[in-house]
């Protein structure tokens, strides 16, 4: 499903973040990837959906390399690949309801079909009272599953998730990571950063480390630490 | 594209509210820059205008101010035809020159009531064969005995072709220069709406927007920038204009002002589309430029 090719990665103001990644990451898998803070799991993930284009290597997404797409064609990579972020960047002035909506309207989607799948991503993450509600009125675990349910709004094979439980209490991280699983059972290649050592430990999945832009670890049914 | 039409007006509609003051800024100038090019267009019509009316550069009028009867006319008109450098001579009787004063501006003055008595001498109206002829024709005509005063206007006529030329090149300019300041004003403005709002275009673009449905809402936001702009300064300009061609028929009434019909429906109507076409450039360009920054 995912390909990294002796991947690098250096940002224009000359900093060397990844070296030589090679990862790969089957249909319907489930995956941690961890590293101190700085490692480049964030980068990692942008170049999975072309936010950032690798300086040497291929990335691989569903057979199509990701580097090789035209402006036009990024979307169509996008529309596959749902993001969910540490900060949730929820737009504060919809409702939840509005806000995974929004996913569907700028795929031009009709709007017949829109309601109910909105409602149908509602009910999995278990949002759908909170239909209703602004952003700011929700907590911080409600904020995340609005913003997994915009995520897979679409349905698509391929799930981010960066530092999903970075700013959520231990029982509503690990309701969230549950969430996922869920999803990841769904017939969803899952795809998890995470500082979580418990979360990591506990669900026991396959974890790629990260540190210093390496692999320094790919390791199934791993743990946080070797 | 067109199930998505409703969603684009809307986000329209919420960025335009949001930037309240810069979409000011941004409609008053597009409607100083439509204005300033409306007036230019006005002043290039009615120079036109009256280049066309007053009479040809070559023409040469000799006045006679005696009684004189249809056959000494027929003569002098004879001889004045055999006259080397002249191509034509037509004779205008004093009868028939007051018969068209009074239909020309006998209604805005009521002429007919302050001057009883035809002022008007009789006309013989001398055409030469180029401009360089003017001068001596004339000096010939002048010693006639019958003819008591002779005019031409070639370099009044040449002087004002002149000025239309200048004031057609100078607003030509000036229109290009407020144009491309105004939609630098306009680019700038929709800049500030789009950066206002690049957490939403960010999250658009992660969830599989195209560039063109990121761009729409902006586009139709200037359209509207720039139909209002467009719509502020024809109110202007028909208000301005109305009260110049009442000043001007009234203090002088002999200038063949434009007051209406066709031409200036094109006017009024060319303002609002360049305002549209303006206001849609600005977006179009500055939504464009942000993109290309986005990933
Ligand atoms: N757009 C950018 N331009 C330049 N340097 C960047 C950019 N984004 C990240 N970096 C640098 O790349 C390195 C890796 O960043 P990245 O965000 O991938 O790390 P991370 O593993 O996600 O860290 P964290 O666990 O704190 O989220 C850091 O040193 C960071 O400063
Ligand atoms: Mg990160």
């Amino acid at each position: 499903m995912i390909q990294l090719i002796n991947v690098s990665k250096t940002y224009p103001n000359g900093i060397d973040v990844l070296y030589n990644i090679n990862l790969n990451i089957g249909k319907e898998e489930f995956v941690f990837i961890v590293g101190p803070s700085g490692a480049g799991k964030t980068t990692l993930m942008k170049l999975l959906y072309r936010e950032e284009r690798p300086s040497s290597g291929k990335v691989i997404v569903d057979k199509v390399d990701v580097a090789e797409l035209t402006v036009d064609q990024v979307p169509y990579l996008r529309r596959n690949i749902g993001i969910v972020f540490q900060d949730y960047k929820l737009l504060p002035k919809r409702t939840v309801f509005e806000n995974v909506a929004f996913a569907l309207r700028v795929t031009g989607a009709p709007r017949s079909s829109i309601r109910r799948k909105v409602m149908q991503a509602l009910e999995l993450v278990g949002m759908l009272r909170r239909a209703n509600a602004f952003p700011d009125e929700l907590s911080g675990g409600e904020k995340q599953r609005a913003c997994i349910a915009r995520a897979i709004v679409n349905n698509p094979p391929i799930l981010l998730a960066d530092e999903p439980t970075g700013n959520l209490d231990p029982t509503t991280s690990w309701d969230i990571i549950q969430l996922l699983d869920k999803i990841n059972k769904r017939n969803t290649t899952v795809i998890v950063s995470t500082h979580n050592k418990s979360i990591v430990d506990d669900m026991k999945r396959r974890v790629v480390a990260i540190e210093n832009g390496r692999v320094v670890r790919d390791q199934m049914l791993g743990g946080y630490n070797v | 594209m067109f199930s998505n039409l409703e969603f684009f007006i809307v986000e329209a509609l919420r960025s335009f509210r949001r930037g309240a003051l810069m979409t000011v800024v941004a409609i008053g100038t597009i409607t100083v820059t439509l204005v300033i090019f409306g007036v230019f267009l006005l002043l290039v019509v009615n120079l036109g205008n009256i280049v066309g009316n007053v009479s040809s550069g070559l023409d040469i009028a000799a006045y006679v101010d005696e009684p004189i009867s249809l056959e000494q006319a027929g003569a002098i008109q004879l001889e004045l035809s055999k006259l080397s450098g002249v191509e034509k001579v037509d004779f205008i009787s004093r009868a028939e020159a007051w018969k068209k004063f009074q239909e020309d501006f006998g209604e805005k003055l009521e002429i007919g009531e302050v001057i009883q008595d035809n002022p008007l001498p009789h006309t013989f109206i001398i055409k030469v064969r180029t401009p360089d002829l003017l001068p001596k024709i004339a000096q010939i005509v002048s010693q006639k005995s019958a003819i008591s005063e002779v005019r031409y206007s070639g370099k009044l006529i040449d002087q004002m072709r002149s000025l239309v030329g200048v004031v057609r090149v100078g607003g030509t300019i000036l229109v290009i220069l407020v144009t491309f300041a105004t939609l630098l004003i306009v680019v700038n403005t929709i800049r500030l709406t789009v950066l206002a709002r690049e957490t939403d275009i960010y999250i658009m673009k992660l969830v599989g927007a195209t560039n063109n449905f990121v761009k729409y809402p902006f586009i139709i936001e200037g359209v509207l920038i720039g139909i209002i702009g467009g719509v502020l300064a024809f109110i202007i300009l028909k208000i301005s204009y109305d009260s110049v061609i009442f000043q001007v028929s009234s203090a002088l009434p002999f200038l063949p002002i434009v007051a209406g019909g066709f031409i200036l429906g094109i006017i009024y109507s060319v303002m609002v589309f360049a305002g549209t076409a303006l206001g849609m450039l600005g977006a179009y360009i500055s939504v464009s430029r942000v993109l290309k920054a986005e990933f």
